[in-house]
């Protein structure tokens, strides 16, 4: 179980100190600095056995929130914890009890696919025995089989990101978190990734903790026991896709999405601004 | 010790990686392999075409026919007297001719009986350096000529001949034939630095910067293992690579000693295995303070490339410290030593040399070394995090 509180986090931009040579050396300022709340004020429990879709437009905060998720950023205030490891203060024992499908979802491709999946086993503490025989599970569970002594230089992207996938489930890990996890990855693929989740919800699958983050309604529809909507850093709404229906007083979620994110203001302006 | 097998998968990885990248390798150990022989090669090239030069005997001379007496002399001292061509002022200036050429005037049999010492003039290119080379041998030849001439005057004036050198100039050349050597192979501990170097970028820049253009920095850290322990796995994979080219290169000169074409060269350039591994006593800690440094450098740049331009700052400034050495001929200041790239350079033309090398002519160098690595590995390890997700 995943639970985040009152999570904020904010970047100095544009008047960053510009260097050069690598970064050693400061150039001089451009600009003047700019402070962006990336987070302001982000809170919600995800809970085992459920699928709990992060949802929210771009530039909403989720990938920096999942980024302190995942402890890749200290956040400034707010706490995060998993199964009630608190992730700035053990972030070791916190990673070890999840599975993180980033943003970035590079490979290594002078390796193959077993290879990919078998160095994070072992950098979680696996066996190397261990680690091989669960990339085989995932394998099969992900229909990847056939891909997994191939080198991943020259994986499509539905390859890449089934590669990625198990290479972040490889330690079975009770928490799964994903960021845009359907990015790029066409209707089959989509589907697949959909029924593994599905199955890894399921108590045959491990009852597992699931986040993900989203700004495709269908995802959220589809798929999740719950939805957290996030709009310009905070936590606007949560609940079931029905509660949420309800809450909005409208029978279409993409509506009923548009309304909880966005003020009136903002959509006074956009439909003044033109369609789409 | 449970971080340091973590060290050691990530390590184990590394080498994986870098073992996979055949094309980069190749050319990499081609070319540092290769190098050793080849320049050894290009240098008893040259070598021996000087001494050729010497064994052949040759005198190149415009206006021989003026002076017989001279062309008597050359040839009871069995050299060959050739007729320089006619365009040999431009012969000389583009290299064609690599003789100097002795000019005699028309009225040299003349002057000389009157006692009007004639102006003989040798002609050379100081551009030219294989003109300028036979010089001072041509020129010894005419003063003997001088001297036979004089000698034989005074001698029919009942003179004494040991009149006329009151005082004998005689050379004592301090220098052994290793420390003689070293003036021409002094390039070799250069091209083997570079090698390293070169060995160490690639790598240096792939588990660095090239992670992170590949966007695979990010979920690496999203594992439980310290920052460090990752950086220490990573710099021990870059560092095996640069180590692995520094020995290559070290030993590719032995076989090159095969090779030497000039018996002279082969002579003085002594480089056995006690050279060989003198040289790498100094090269083993300079690959690796060279990638961690390298990756230092990298580890704030967004692609592979944009890293290349960074660290050529680092490739510029250890290929010309060097030259520091080279260009001051041999006077060296204590602090070389604490220049890195530089101590290098001057240690190993003292093993080139054949002088011993002091615990505190390695030990400081080796200081630096080990500071400039853990000085890079840290800082490595603090912009890490930073660098996965911007």
């Amino acid at each position: 179980m995943i639970r985040i509180e009152h999570l904020a986090k904010q970047f100095r931009t544009a008047g960053a100190a510009k260097r050069g040579f690598g970064g050693l050396v400061r150039l001089g300022r451009s600009g003047a600095a700019r402070i962006v709340h990336a987070v302001r004020d982000v809170s919600f429990d995800a809970l085992d056995g459920r699928i709990t879709g992060l949802l929210g437009p771009n530039g909403a905060g989720k990938t920096t929130t999942l980024r302190m998720l995942a402890g890749l950023i200290t956040p400034d205030a707010g706490h995060v914890s998993v199964d009630g490891i608190d992730v700035v203060a053990q972030p070791g024992a916190a990673l070890g009890r999840m599975g993180v499908l980033s943003d970035a979802r590079g490979l290594y491709p002078r390796l193959t696919a077993r290879e990919n999946i078998v160095y994070y086993g072992r950098l979680q503490g696996m066996p190397a025995d261990a680690a091989n025989v669960r990339a085989e599970q995932l394998a099969q569970m992900l229909e990847m089989k056939a891909l997994l002594d191939r080198r991943a230089d020259g994986f499509s992207q539905g390859e890449r990101m089934k590669t990625a996938l198990a290479r972040a489930l490889v330690h079975d890990p009770a928490n799964i978190v994903l960021d845009e996890p359907t990015n790029g990855l066409d209707v089959l693929a989509t589907r697949a990734l959909r029924d593994s989740l599905r199955w890894l919800r399921s108590p045959q699958g491990g009852s597992k903790c699931i986040v993900f983050s989203t700004h495709i309604m269908q995802e959220v529809e589809r798929l999740c026991d719950g939805v957290v909507v996030v709009s310009h850093g905070r936590t606007v709404a949560g609940g079931t896709v029905d509660e949420l229906l309800a809450q909005s007083g409208q029978t279409d979620f993409e509506e009923a999405f548009v309304r909880l994110a966005f003020s009136a203001d903002e959509l006074a302006h956009h439909e003044v601004a033109g369609p789409l | 010790m449970n971080k340091l097998r973590t060290a050691l998968i990530v390590y184990r990885k590394e080498i994986v990686d870098a073992l996979r990248d055949r094309r980069t390798l190749l050319t990499v150990l081609i070319s540092s392999v290769l190098m050793g022989p080849a320049v050894l090669v290009a240098i008893s090239a040259l070598v021996a075409t000087f001494e050729s030069r010497a064994e052949l005997r040759e005198v190149y001379v415009v206006g021989i026919e003026h002076a017989p007496s001279l062309r008597n002399f050359l040839e009871r001292q069995t050299y060959t007297v050739k007729a320089a061509p006619g365009d040999f002022e431009a012969q000389l200036r583009n290299a064609k001719l690599s003789d100097p050429v002795v000019v005699i005037p028309k009225d040299f049999e003349a002057a000389l009986l009157r006692g009007d010492a004639p102006i003989v003039e040798v002609v050379i290119d100081s551009a030219n350096q294989r003109s300028q080379a036979g010089a001072r041998r041509i020129e010894g030849l005419l003063n003997g000529f001088g001297r036979e001439r004089a000698a034989l005057t005074l001698a029919l004036r009942g003179v004494a001949v040991d009149l006329l050198e009151p005082l004998q100039v005689e050379d004592r050349d301090l220098a052994s034939t290793q420390t003689r050597a070293t003036q021409i192979t002094g390039m070799l501990p250069y091209f083997v630095m570079m090698a390293v170097l070169y060995g160490a970028l690639n790598a240096a820049l792939d588990t660095t910067a090239g992670e992170r253009e590949r966007g695979s920095l990010e979920p690496l850290l999203t594992n439980p293992l310290d920052r460090w322990v990752l950086v220490l796995g990573k710099w021990a994979a870059v560092a095996s690579v640069g180590m692995l080219i520094a020995v290559l290169s070290s030993l590719s000169f032995l076989p090159g000693q095969w090779v030497l074409r000039s018996d002279t060269l082969a002579a003085m350039f002594q480089y056995g295995l006690r050279e060989a591994s003198m040289f790498l006593v100094v090269l083993l800690p300079f690959a690796a303070a060279v990638s961690a440094v390298l990756m230092a450098v990298a580890i704030r740049c967004k692609s592979f490339k944009e890293a290349q331009a960074s660290a050529t700052v680092v490739m510029l400034a250890a290929s010309l410290l060097p030259l520091i050495n080279v260009f001051s001929l041999g006077s060296e200041s204590p602090w070389y030593l604490w220049v890195p790239a530089l101590a290098q350079n001057v240690l190993m033309t003292h093993v080139l040399k054949g002088e011993p090398l002091g615990a505190a002519q390695i030990a400081v160098p080796l200081l630096v070394c080990v500071l400039l690595t853990a000085l890079g590995v840290w800082f490595v390890a603090r912009s890490l995090r930073s660098a996965a997700v911007r």
